[in-house]
């Protein structure tokens, strides 16, 4: 999510941004950077998020236009505590060794979930739901095949720790930014 | 007034589902607890080396605080009502926390295998530990307690991982613990009559 929605935020509202937003996508970074050692373990944490993000965006529905402000986030982090609860006790029941492996971070999912909440546009809010989602999933398995070849592969040891993650996520995103077809012009990505 | 009642709805919605999915996967989860620590306490056994459930009987593990280690729980393999192993789960201090091992001896002293069951150390140092690339357990296979306990560093017989000399000494220290602790209670341990 985080990487997609920077993908969306850099071709569509450039310059724009608040900054509060950047720290936002950043934090909610931490599952993606935690736990992608492995190909297998991107992938239920792909999987959860994207659980987790779609089912918090289906429940917020009946209460969007019903609570504003500060309500409305009270009552979305009441849900994300359930959700999350339930993500963590279906992992212990049905992937243990998974679960295990995967630590604290499906308890941070909820990260994504409230930047997802916060930053979706109104209009045209479920497609580019949809987008951003295969956008985060296949984020995930890219890293988390990126990362389990580079450790085991070639013994890169710092691919599998977290701050080599994040350097090939910004590789990965870098990658992206050069073969994406597209408008905008190359020298514009990263500026605000 | 409305937004009060509203949110006061979602948290109790919010709530009792997540008690309700708790009670729901309350029995999966502890059979897959079950299950899992089964599968970490009895891998050091080759298969088909024991054909009883040696986790249901717990053995009883008097004096069991050693100098470097505590035995957790003790348990014993049989084939066809002889034994075959005993299973000790040890505790050690190791660099970053403690580091729960999974040994098993064979009755006439050698170290069949063991096998991390818990560890937090630093990963892609003593993590290695439990790397099965790496497998540094393995130099441990076979060994009596005659052998000398130590690293080579220490004038022993063994390798450490490199970079963890804390941890290579703590797994070291804690499978010599549980040879000494078979050799003392091996005739409770194997349940035979003193005929040996």
């Amino acid at each position: 999510m985080p990487w997609s929605i920077s993908m969306n935020i850099a071709t569509t509202s450039l310059g724009t941004l608040p900054m509060n937003k950047g720290y936002l996508l950043a934090a909610s970074l931490a599952p993606l950077l935690g736990a992608t050692q492995t190909l297998l373990l991107a992938a239920a944490l792909g999987a959860c998020a994207v659980m987790m993000i779609g089912l918090h965006q289906v429940v917020l529905v009946p209460l969007r236009n019903r609570l504003k402000g500060a309500a409305h986030m009270l009552a979305s982090l009441l849900l994300l505590a359930a959700l999350a609860s339930c993500l963590q006790l279906a992992l212990w029941a049905w992937l243990l060794p998974v679960a295990l492996l995967l630590g604290p971070y499906p308890a941070l999912l909820c990260l994504p979930c409230l930047v997802a909440d916060y930053l979706l546009p109104h209009e045209g809010r479920w497609r580019s739901l949809l987008l951003n989602l295969a956008g985060l999933l296949a984020a995930c398995l890219l890293l988390g095949a990126c990362r389990q070849w580079l450790a085991e592969g070639l013994g890169l040891h710092l691919a599998s720790l977290a701050p080599g993650a994040l350097l090939l996520l910004g590789l990965l995103l870098a990658l992206y930014n050069h073969l994406r077809p597209g408008t905008a012009h190359p020298r514009r990505q990263g500026k605000r | 007034m409305r937004t009060a009642g509203l949110l006061l709805v979602t948290a109790v919605l919010a709530l009792s589902t997540a008690l309700i999915w708790r009670e729901w996967t309350l029995p999966a989860v502890s059979q897959a607890e079950k299950q899992l620590q089964s599968r970490q306490r009895l891998a050091v056994l080759p298969e088909g080396s024991y054909d009883n459930l040696p986790l249901d009987t717990p053995l009883p593990r008097p004096a069991s605080h050693r100098p470097h280690s505590r035995i957790v729980a003790a348990y014993r393999a049989t084939l066809a009502g002889k034994p075959a192993a005993i299973v000790l789960v040890t505790q050690a201090q190791g660099y970053a926390g403690p580091v729960v091992l999974s040994i098993a001896i064979a009755p006439d002293g050698r170290l069949i295998g063991s096998q991390v069951v818990e560890q937090q150390e630093s990963p892609g140092l003593g993590g290695r530990l439990a790397d099965p690339q790496v497998n540094w357990l393995k130099q441990f296979a076979n060994r009596r307690l005659s052998d000398h306990w130590a690293l080579k560093r220490d004038q022993g017989d063994f390798d450490q991982l490199a970079g963890a000399t804390v941890t290579s000494r703590a797994v070291i220290e804690a499978l010599q613990d549980a040879l000494v602790y078979f050799d003392e209670h091996r005739h409770d341990l194997l349940g035979d009559p003193a005929d040996e």
